[in-house]
């Protein structure tokens, strides 16, 4: 008995340290998910769906480019903002973890729950270091700098990732963010911002200008990356030894 | 001035210095202030050290940051009887560019992020260079000093601005090569459909790596191949547009053949191309030198 209670204990233990991800429901399939409109301004590049409602707005598409559908006040987006809804309660109720406050550029982070009380800011690079659920947990608003980034590593994932945040995100210009945002009012990603996760706002509009956003769930298109530029240089290096000592290689060549 | 037969400078009994009067001990002293400057260095830019090291590690487009040192380390080793010849002559100027570096570390350390520490660093080093050896020296070493700023980490604001335009062309450029083949594309975006079989051209296929990696190994192969400065600068030119449209030809390959998508072949035609990408160079350079040479006549 005495094993099974401490096994039981266990588990929940377990359970507690290693968070689970906030249930997206619907909205998982969603880049960008707006409450009033969404506008865009260049040519900024959705990866997953689009999708307003209440609000029947959505301007800016061409020249913007949407690798999904685009659901204007649907049943889709309706069901969307539901459980758009249910996800960002869920993210505001769970238990308060590490007090974060002011600005939290310049540091690493590991899996866990964050909490601030006020606005928060990130200048800089913020790393996300390890594998596991980050959950930041913000009263009132987002702004990041310009040129500023969220780093993943470790096994880090933007789809792990959750920002709840308490009234409007703003992502400065340039900026490099990762992670679904779940604002109760409004999400600005100004000129050439990119957001590797989610842009979703539950009563507010979603702006964009030249961005790229990468919803992790996507359209299930694969790509077609590169080898790494370690490799490739490493193949350069090797050829061009090579071709110069071609000469000594070939007299090698003869004697044997 | 004419340098000395490298036998001579190798000499093991002729411990650099060679040919300027300079004394072995006065030449050891110098060697322990260039390795205390080194150690120096190396602690004040630790924590900007261990975030380009980060990103190198994290970063596939940054990885061959990992290689760039160890280039020109051999690079400065190769040209050793060249540097060694030289006469040292401490410039102040040298503690004047260690300041400026220093004021950009701190305002790095402020907030303006790992780049502006990563140009500090370099711009220490080449403080440091011209503070111990002067002028001359630095001349002697700035090529590979400037080799250098194939390390720097990325100018967010610049990649980012690049990144979907470069993603954009990329899948522009494949789809002319598939619709010039006679084969039946459609474009959406970033996205090719062909004959069902759909690639997007993601952030990670933009091109960047290419364009990085060959315009490095452009200026390394022309320093190695050819004795024109002006080569290197020209081949590093001729790299980028054959970097974009290798590129694209992959992305275009892997759209034709959905075989390709697979991870393992994906590398290998990947590593192909680059190949083929280094041949087209050396192609350039002969080009270049015909030019060169019937203008020259």
């Amino acid at each position: 008995m005495k094993q099974l209670v401490a096994l039981l204990l266990g588990l929940a233990f377990s359970v507690c340290v290693n968070a689970q991800p906030v249930p997206l429901g619907t909205a998982a399939n969603f880049g960008v998910l707006a409450g009033s409109a969404v506008t865009n301004t260049g040519a900024s590049i959705v990866t997953g769906d689009l999708g307003v409602s209440p609000g029947s707005a959505v301007s800016g598409f061409p020249p913007g480019i949407v690798n999904g559908s685009i659901d204007v006040a649907d049943a889709t987006a309706a069901q969307a903002q539901i459980d758009l809804t249910a996800a960002y309660l869920n993210a505001q109720g769970r238990a308060p973890g590490t007090v974060v406050a002011g600005d939290i550029g310049g540091q690493t982070l590991t899996p866990g729950t964050y909490t601030s009380s006020s606005t928060l800011g990130i200048t800089g690079n913020l790393t996300l270091n390890g594998a596991g659920v980050y959950i930041f947990q913000i009263a009132s608003g987002l702004t990041t700098a310009s040129a500023s980034q969220v780093i993943l590593s470790g096994g880090a994932t933007a789809d792990n990732v959750f920002w709840q945040v308490g009234s409007s995100a703003t992502l400065g210009t340039g900026s490099s963010f990762s992670g679904n945002i779940l604002a109760q009012a409004s999400i600005t990603v100004t000129t050439g911002a990119t957001l590797n996760g989610r842009a979703l706002a539950r009563t507010g509009a979603v702006t964009l200008d030249t961005n790229g956003v990468a919803s992790p769930a996507g359209p299930g298109v694969p790509g077609s990356p590169a080898p790494s530029s370690l490799i490739l240089v490493a193949i350069g290096l090797v050829s061009a030894a090579l071709y110069l000592g071609r000469g000594r290689l070939l007299q090698a060549f003869r004697r044997i | 001035m004419m340098s000395p037969p490298a036998g001579v400078l190798l000499d093991a009994s002729n411990t650099g210095w060679a040919g300027n009067n300079y004394a072995p001990a006065k030449s050891t002293a110098r060697q322990v202030i260039v390795a205390i400057t080194a150690m120096a260095l190396l602690a004040c830019y630790a924590p900007t050290l261990r975030g380009m090291f980060q990103q190198w590690s994290s970063d596939e487009d940054m990885s061959h940051g990992f290689l760039v040192p160890i280039v020109v380390l051999w690079i400065v080793w190769r040209e050793r009887a060249r540097w060694r010849t030289l006469p040292a002559e401490p410039s102040r100027w040298g503690f004047v560019i260690l300041a400026a570096g220093a004021g950009m570390q701190f305002i790095a350390a402020l907030g303006a992020g790992l780049f502006a520490g990563s140009l500090a660093f370099l711009v220490s080093v080449t403080g440091a260079v011209l503070s111990i050896g002067g002028f001359a020296w630095l001349r002697a070493l700035a090529f590979p000093l400037l080799l250098t700023f194939f390390m720097l980490p990325k100018l967010a604001l610049v990649y980012n601005q690049v990144t979907l335009p470069l993603q954009l062309l990329a899948s522009r450029i494949a789809a002319g090569i598939l619709t010039t083949a006679g084969i039946g594309v459609i474009r959406e975006g970033n996205i090719l459909d062909v004959a069902g079989h759909r690639v997007s051209v993601l952030e990670a296929c933009n091109g960047i790596r290419y364009l990085l990696s060959l315009g490095f190994m452009a200026v390394v192969f022309a320093y190695l191949a050819d004795t024109k400065p002006w080569m290197r600068i020209a081949l590093l030119v001729a790299a980028v547009p054959i970097a974009i449209l290798a590129n694209a030809l992959r992305v275009a390959a892997a759209g034709w053949l959905p075989s390709l998508d697979a991870s393992t072949p994906h590398a290998i035609s990947g590593a192909i191309l680059f190949v083929l990408c280094l041949a087209t160079l050396v192609i350039v350079r002969r080009l270049l030198n015909k030019v060169y040479a019937s203008y020259q006549s």
